[in-house]
């Protein structure tokens, strides 16, 4: 337990391909890529490039006519032996989930269950994946809760009766209630109105000081890696052209597409033309 | 389906002018309790015109009932003379056909409403209508009422598993065995299995609803009779309605897998029954509950096919003799007892759904 590898995944050499009536469709190239403890690490591209697939695949979520077709995953949770995503199964890989490998999805769509009140989806996770804390759910929730700026009372609450920024920080609280090794962020902002989107962002960044959790998370707008990231990782066609420390990035791109990226951001004072 | 429907009772506007009254206040602190009343006044309207259409309809009908009436006790009782305009006008008075229009739809209301009371049966006279229906109802409702609970939790429970293992050898089966067989009419069903089972195989009855030969009663002998004659019709219910429950609780389910909170629940790590039954299944099944009540509305028609079919003594048989023998007490009766049943049956669902899916809120 003393020498926890310094790297929560290890992604080699992944291949991911969509099968269609007219052939596959490459969606992820040959990615290598490793995601070290205690980081966030961003994965910026345009629309297509295969940030989302990649995210799927890790998440062991791709559904036909997704598959995977090369590559290894190696996952080293704190206390648990290694294991390549790719390869476990069943009830290997449910017991993985959420207690060591969890899911932030975009809090827009209807990632929460619509007639089960907030309190009861938190419960479930807790109780599937860590039975000797159902006696204390009851004080761990209105504590999440309130970790991610939100009242105790909103337990209480349907997911219709929430706004967007506040379903996203109760997928928030979901995510790191068992205090996983690795969060998978998908598009966490998108959707949202500039100002949430900036509060989101810092509670993202409390949860890795707060939890301690590595965060990996896909977006698409480079403000938000600007913001938040330590690392970022650009996609460009299901290929990584640049991996790096975001400063550096930002500062000195050596791909020329992460380099239009940039440019992409709108700023005060230029027009876009 | 009633969400838009003018309100009876205005709680919320009225806060502003000064005082108001206990009644109001009353209501205004219990928005369920007034959602309700509301809803039952709009019942009762709802009722009110429905029996209204029902009396001015059947009275449209062609045919003199009092002549027919009149030829039948003729041929019964051997009346040799012409019947006189005082015995005509006696039975035109009994059956509440003297008067206009309008006075005899007073008369039939105050009747029905006061007495339920819906006039003597022109078959039976001189039992009155209600009767009739009473005597032929509960074998209606326990015939069709356990024939269509048997094949809706069936059929839900089936059409749930088949959707959620769609593509599966055993789904696929049951999908197309439905897709196949759920718009097969009852009495075709019927026929065939009293073809196998009474005809050739001669172990079940085919006719009526209980062995005469056994008086009726609260016995074992006379229920379990009753439960064997009941056995083939609410099979034949049964089989065809569980197929057709199975098709569109399946059709439900399917679009309820593509949704995010199913993949959220498995990115969880819940068990694969516990995200069929807590996010699947209980996301598909609240409209099968509106389905279903409307469906238990229309049983009260008695299924008039099949119960022909077994000469088994319901209300569909009932309203077949009554229209071959122009007895409208008793038809005007069993449309009323429909229109009855189907309106309660969804009064009592707009209630209910409230309490099943959060989502459903008529008050505010």
């Amino acid at each position: 337990m003393n020498d926890v590898p310094a790297n929560v995944l290890e992604i080699k050499g992944l291949d991911v391909v969509y099968s269609t009536n007219r052939g596959d469709v490459q969606a992820v190239r040959g990615i290598n890529l490793d995601v070290r403890r205690g980081e966030i690490l961003g994965i910026a591209g345009e629309s297509g490039s295969g940030k989302s697939t990649l995210a799927v695949a890790l998440l062991r979520l791709l559904k036909a006519p997704g598959k995977v077709t090369g590559g290894s995953v190696i996952f080293n949770p704190a206390g648990r032996s290694p294991v390549d995503l790719l390869k476990v199964h069943g009830e290997e890989l449910r017991v993985l989930r959420w207690s060591a490998l969890s899911y932030l999805p975009q809090g827009s769509m209807s990632s929460l269950n619509p007639v089960m009140r907030v309190h009861d989806q938190f419960k479930d996770v807790i109780v599937e994946h860590a039975p000797d804390r159902k006696e204390a759910v009851g004080d761990m929730i209105p504590r999440l809760l309130t970790q991610v700026g939100l009242e105790p009372r909103v337990a209480r609450m349907y997911p219709h009766e929430l706004s967007g920024g506040m379903k996203q920080r109760v997928l928030m609280a979901i995510a790191v209630a068992l205090e996983p090794d690795l969060v998978i962020a998908d598009e966490p902002t998108t959707a949202m109105d500039v100002t949430i989107q900036r509060v989101i962002l810092q509670s993202l960044a409390d949860l890795r000081t707060d939890f301690g959790v590595t965060l990996m998370v896909i977006s698409h707008d480079m403000g938000v890696h600007a913001q938040l990231v330590d690392r970022v990782a650009v996609m460009y066609e299901g290929q990584l052209v640049e991996v790096g420390d975001v400063r550096q990035v930002f500062k000195d791109p050596q791909d020329p597409y992460t380099r239009q990226l940039i440019e992409s951001i709108p700023q005060v004072g230029r027009r876009a033309s | 389906m009633t969400a838009d429907a003018p309100p009876a009772v205005a709680v919320d506007k009225s806060q502003d002018s000064a005082p108001i009254s206990g009644v109001r206040a009353w209501l205004s602190r219990h928005p369920l309790a007034a959602y309700a009343l509301r809803r039952f006044g709009l019942y009762l309207i709802e009722l009110w015109g429905a029996l209204t259409i029902a009396f001015f309809f059947f009275r449209l009908m062609p045919g003199d009932p009092i002549q027919t009436l009149i030829q039948t006790l003729q041929q019964n009782y051997i009346y040799n003379a012409q019947a006189s305009a005082e015995i005509i006008a006696r039975y035109k008075h009994e059956f509440g056909l003297d008067g206009n229009l309008l006075t005899q739809y007073v008369v039939y209301m105050q009747k029905l409403v006061l007495h339920g009371d819906l006039g003597p049966s022109l078959i039976n006279y001189p039992t009155p209508a209600q009767t009739v229906i009473l005597r032929a109802l509960p074998w209606t409702i326990g015939l069709l009422g356990i024939a269509s609970v048997l094949s809706w939790v069936l059929g839900v429970v089936i059409g749930a598993i088949a959707g959620w293992r769609r593509g599966k050898l055993g789904s696929s089966i049951a999908t197309n065995l439905s897709i196949a067989l759920s718009h097969v009419p009852y009495f075709f069903v019927a026929l065939i299995l009293v073809y196998i089972f009474a005809y050739s195989m001669g172990v079940l009855p085919a006719r009526s609803a209980y062995d005469s030969n056994i008086n009726p009663g609260i016995s074992l002998a006379f229920i379990g009779s009753v439960l064997k004659y009941g056995l083939l019709p609410g099979l034949s219910i049964v089989i065809i309605g569980t197929f057709s429950w199975i098709l569109s609780t399946r059709m439900l389910m399917v679009p309820i897998l593509g949704e995010d909170y199913l993949v959220y629940a498995e990115a969880k790590g819940l068990k694969s029954w516990r995200i069929l039954t807590r996010y699947a299944l209980r996301n598909c099944y609240l409209p099968q509950i509106t389905a279903f009540g409307i469906s238990l509305g229309f049983i009260f028609n008695g299924n008039v096919l099949v119960e022909q079919l077994f000469n088994y003594p319901g209300l569909g048989t009932t309203l077949v003799t009554a229209i071959q023998q122009l007895d409208f007490n008793t038809i005007l009766g069993v449309t009323d007892m429909a229109i009855f049943s189907v309106l309660t049956a969804v009064l009592l669902l707009d209630l209910l759904l409230p309490l099943l899916d959060p989502r459903v809120k008529y008050w505010k």
